[in-house]
């Protein structure tokens, strides 16, 4: 039997080595992070943010091929015209240029709490935004353009009013998005996070076009075949600062004027040519393949990105629940404290009880994405206090978990029976030694299988950490599906991804059930007889 | 004979319902006292109070001269000296037989390991169950679990051991082989205080037979005093009700 069991304990660790084989690459991201965060009062460094997912302004790729720059904090390269922009003006502040890559809902918040020193993102610079950040100058300007399907209906539209009965969206939070009320009649579609998530929606059909600014248009419609850019002679309304782009800085800083100072040396040839090299430069083939032959390349060339995806998901979510079921424990247990005998114990059981209450019903009310805003932006805007990306995406995760945990905990100290308490109080046991001998070890069993429930729950909802900073699986496939415009094959490999990681530890937590109830059947006792 | 218990003047009410009512009695030491009564008469209670498993309104429990009520007395360390056995066997589900006798002894009276598993051994072949030490209780018949219940009591070598309706949850053929232990254990001096509906044991096993009544005693005396010639009328007929034959 115990042959058997070395095996299975083999055959389990040499499926988890696959998973965690990222985990080497995550702990040297996890050391690079957090020499970044002691890096925030560093003066020497500029710290730029970026989503390095929109080319030709900014991508990820995997070498410092065409001029790219290290990612902070892991193991990709940032390229893109805004990287090129960002050089300029780095090297004529006289400082090391860091790259950020940061979600778009996260840039400004990013900004405002001292995270990054300037956004340079393909960001307007509209009236909504400067209430909250100052920009520099123009840096870029472009038209207003429309993806749409190449052969489609819209193919040869001159005009905006061409696309009336037609269903369009643009970007969230964008001028992009308020600008299609300008079509007589159009379907205006709900807002998307991304561009990736519109091409998928395009390709898909559930969207006739998209509203992109002229360099996203050239290629989209470049690197995938199927997509088409339509130039309007009919165009938008715009105003000078919506098609303009500028870089972010914070309010009243002393950049600005550098920046502005950097910006005008640099000519409109110099611009154009930087624009033409990004577009020329930016990843992605335009070879015709089949989708499973893109599957393989896709994942030849961004195997090791998909890797240190899967592997800061595992980390994040793995450390995050067992911190969480602890976490839940401890609340479960204090909760099913019985009452004292005591006046006064009673009054700080109350009171212990209410801050438990509110801490449960506060994470298991609101969502993680929006906490882990309020916690990792907050945190710096009200406090300073600058965490490290991954050191909060745990932090998150774990008290989100254990606001769960206490809740299943406390049903399961629940569900045993009277009688084991008493027995155990009737042979000279306390609460504590009751608990720790007899009743948890029972309740822990029969909460085991919850336990796998909330542990795969994680694994899946790290994805919204990107918000935050944090680059996981969903992020990282993101990133592969903005350079190469095959957003099915990648979020294919990462489907597949997310279901071995999950079934996995499915796996793994049954095995461990079994292993904790013991063999069904007892061997007699023979040498005593 | 020493005193081991001395309850004086208990009461325990829940609520407003007076369940114990200025309960006087004593056990001595390798007394077997047996107390009988009908259902809803207090004698689960009674025995609940004395190892505080429910905390008492009023009165005293001397244990070696000291008020065990008494604020500043360690309960725990009380509770090692009383052995329990309850109805529903209460044995520790996540330990193995074995475990279930040697558990309290490691983490309470702070024997080792070894030492535990020999005093454990000892009384698991006691009641017949030392083959199956590597058993989980599910996997057990209940006279089995019933038996190493009370070796896991006995594994304390508490003072007295208290039995609560033993074998009133075992089907009929079980309740000979827990009887069987019962009475090795009362002839071998060891003091007991059982809650029963067996009035055959009572009468052939206990040196003293207490009858309780809607949370009194109404009477005591040796098993031939009580059996044979009780004085109370509610002791006549208890006993007429529950032993038709002697009428
Ligand atoms: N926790 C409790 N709360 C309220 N009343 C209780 C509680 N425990 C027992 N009682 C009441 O106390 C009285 C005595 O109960 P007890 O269990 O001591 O009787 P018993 O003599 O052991 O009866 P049986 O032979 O049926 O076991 C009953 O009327 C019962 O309803
Ligand atoms: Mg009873």
């Amino acid at each position: 039997m115990i042959k058997k069991l070395k095996i299975q304990i083999i055959v389990v660790l040499f499926l988890m080595s696959f998973l965690f084989g990222g985990f080497v690459n995550v702990a040297q991201t996890v050391k690079a992070a957090q020499n970044n965060a002691t890096t925030v009062e560093n003066d020497n460094v500029f710290r730029v943010g970026m989503e390095a997912g929109y080319p030709p302004f900014n991508w990820t790729q995997q070498d410092d091929s065409n001029g790219g720059v290290r990612i902070a904090g892991n193991e990709e390269f940032a390229g893109g015209y805004d990287v090129e922009i960002a050089k300029i003006i780095a090297e004529q502040l006289g400082k090391e240029l860091v790259i950020v890559k940061t979600e778009w809902d996260g840039l400004v918040p990013a900004l405002q709490s001292g995270k990054i020193d300037a956004i340079i993102a393909g960001m307007s610079p509209t009236a909504e935004r400067k209430e909250t950040i100052d920009f520099s100058d123009i840096y870029y300007k472009s038209d207003l353009v429309m993806v749409v399907l190449k052969g489609g209906a819209y193919e040869e539209a001159t005009s905006i009013h061409d696309f009336s009965g037609a269903k369009v969206t643009a970007q969230l939070n964008t001028f992009h998005y308020s600008v299609i009320d300008q079509i007589n009649g159009v379907l205006k579609q709900t807002a998307m996070d991304n561009f990736t998530a519109m091409r998928v929606a395009l390709q898909s059909g559930i969207i006739d076009g998209y509203v992109s600014e002229r360099p996203e248009g050239v290629s989209a419609s470049a690197k995938n075949k199927n997509f088409a850019m339509i130039e309007f002679s009919e165009g938008f309304v715009t105003n000078e600062e919506d098609t303009a782009i500028s870089v972010g800085v914070a309010k009243n800083s002393e950049l600005t004027g550098k920046i502005n100072e950097i910006l005008a040396g640099v000519s409109q040839e110099e611009r154009q040519q930087l624009m033409d090299e990004a577009i020329k430069n930016q990843p992605g083939t335009d070879t015709e393949q089949s989708s499973i032959s893109w599957v393989v390349s896709i994942l030849k060339e961004n195997g090791p990105m998909f890797v240190r995806g899967a592997g800061m998901t595992l980390l994040i979510s793995m450390v995050g629940t067992i911190l969480g079921f602890l976490l839940g424990l401890i609340v479960g247990v204090i909760k099913t404290i019985p009452v004292p005998v005591k006046k006064a114990r009673r009054v700080l059981q109350r009171i212990v009880h209410a801050l438990l209450a509110i801490y449960v019903e506060v994470f298991r009310g609101t969502p993680m994405i929006v906490q882990a805003m309020v916690i990792y932006y907050g945190s710096a805007l009200a406090f300073g206090i600058h965490m490290n990306p991954v050191g909060a995406a745990i932090f998150i995760v774990s008290i989100n978990t254990g606001a769960y945990m206490s809740e299943i905990i406390r049903g399961g100290i629940l569900s045993i029976d009277k009688g084991q308490y008493e027995a155990a109080q009737a042979i000279g046991m306390n609460h504590f030694q009751t608990m720790c001998n007899v009743v948890l070890p029972q309740a822990i069993r029969n909460i085991l299988p919850a336990t796998g429930n909330e542990f795969v729950i994680n694994i899946k909802d790290t994805s919204v950490l990107n918000v935050i900073a944090v680059t996981e699986l969903y992020f990282q496939t993101k990133s592969v599906a903005g350079n190469n415009f095959r957003y099915f094959e990648s979020f294919f490999v990462a489907c597949v991804i997310y279901f071995v990681m999950t079934f996995t530890v499915t796996r793994i937590l049954r095995y461990l059930e079994k292993r904790l109830d013991g063999p069904a059947n007892y061997s007699m006792n023979q040498m005593q007889v | 004979m020493e005193k081991i218990i001395e309850v004086q003047h208990l009461s325990k009410s829940f609520g407003t319902h007076e369940v114990l009512k200025d309960i006087d009695f004593t056990v001595k030491s390798g007394e077997v006292v047996c107390i009988i009564g009908s259902s809803g008469s207090g004698k689960s209670t009674l025995l609940r109070c004395i190892n505080l498993l429910e905390q008492p309104t009023g009165g005293k429990i001397i244990y070696k001269g000291e008020n065990i009520l008494d604020d500043k007395h360690d309960i725990y360390q009380y509770r090692t000296k009383l052995g329990m056995v309850f109805q529903q066997f209460n044995l520790f589900n996540n330990h193995n037989v074995l475990s279930n006798c040697v558990v309290g002894q490691v983490k309470i009276l702070k024997r080792t390991q070894k030492e535990a598993e020999e005093v454990a051994m000892k009384f698991l072949k006691i009641v017949g169950m030392d083959q199956y030490i590597k058993a989980k209780p599910k996997q057990l018949s209940g006279g089995q679990k019933q038996r190493v219940a009370i070796a896991r009591a006995l594994s304390m070598e508490p003072d007295v051991l208290l039995f609560d309706e033993p074998t009133s949850a075992l089907d009929p053929e079980m309740v000979g082989e827990v009887l069987k232990v019962m009475k090795e254990l009362a002839d071998n001096g060891l003091t007991m205080l059982v809650v029963t509906h067996e009035m055959g044991f009572a009468k052939e096993v206990s040196d003293r037979v207490v009858f309780m009544d809607q949370g009194v005693i109404v009477e005591e005396g040796s098993p031939e005093q009580i059996f044979q010639n009780p004085t109370q009328e509610r002791t006549k007929e208890f006993l007429k009700r529950t032993l038709p034959e002697l009428a």
